[in-house]
């Protein structure tokens, strides 16, 4: 399995579209940022990271996953600093042979995402 | 030598703490609770945080049983929210 994974500043899009014979199935998740953080309107959040410590342990995540639920290839960005409302703040793609192992893997990586890597969001300041 | 340990906060602890990083004198090896028992010392801000927080090194959370030592790095990292 491939792992490509990235935090960035920038706006996050998806990866090319490039010919695959081996993958029958590609899922693609974005989590985007709503207009609404604890019943207030917001127009953004901003995202911090320990950055070697999210990669570090995204990287092990998405392994230990992989063993699991076999993929061929995953692409995992993540935004950090502001991101307006609507925009995604982070992207997850899977390839695999079949669509049940993608989307196993998919669930998966994001609820250990949202246990175990160290990214805190917050309400802008100003 | 290293007589310290290095401490670095992130998100929330950062605001508890003041600071997103101070040295904690280590004179040698210490348990995680020892190395709380310093940190309260300093910053009892902390003090409601502490059963939410957990401690990491080289990019990993610290196992049960762990020792810290002069000159680790130890990052403070409250509860996340990525994603």
């Amino acid at each position: 399995m491939t792992i490509d994974i990235a935090l960035q500043t920038e706006p996050l899009f998806p990866a090319e579209s490039k010919p695959s014979t081996g993958a029958g199935a590609v899922v693609r998740f974005e989590g985007r940022v709503r207009g609404e953080e604890k019943g207030s309107a917001i127009d953004a959040l901003d995202y911090e990271a320990y950055e070697p410590m999210a990669r570090r342990q995204m990287d092990k995540i998405a392994r230990e996953i992989g063993s699991i639920h076999p993929c061929l290839a995953v692409r995992v960005r993540h935004r950090v600093g502001r991101v307006p409302v609507g925009e995604a703040a982070i992207l997850v793609e899977v390839e695999a042979k079949h669509r049940a192992e993608a989307f196993a893997f998919l669930a998966e990586f994001m609820n250990r995402l949202k246990q175990d890597v160290p990214i805190w969001k917050a309400e802008p300041k100003s | 030598m290293a007589s310290t340990v290095r401490i670095l906060a992130f998100g929330p602890a950062r605001a508890q703490l003041g600071a997103d990083r101070l040295e904690v004198v280590c004179p040698g090896p210490l348990s995680p609770d020892e190395l709380w028992s310093r940190l309260l010392e300093l910053h009892p801000g902390l003090a409601p945080s502490r059963a939410t927080i957990r401690l990491a090194r080289d990019g990993e959370f610290l196992a049960p049983g762990a020792r810290l030592h002069p000159g680790d790095e130890i990052a403070l990292i409250p509860p996340v929210s990525g994603g």
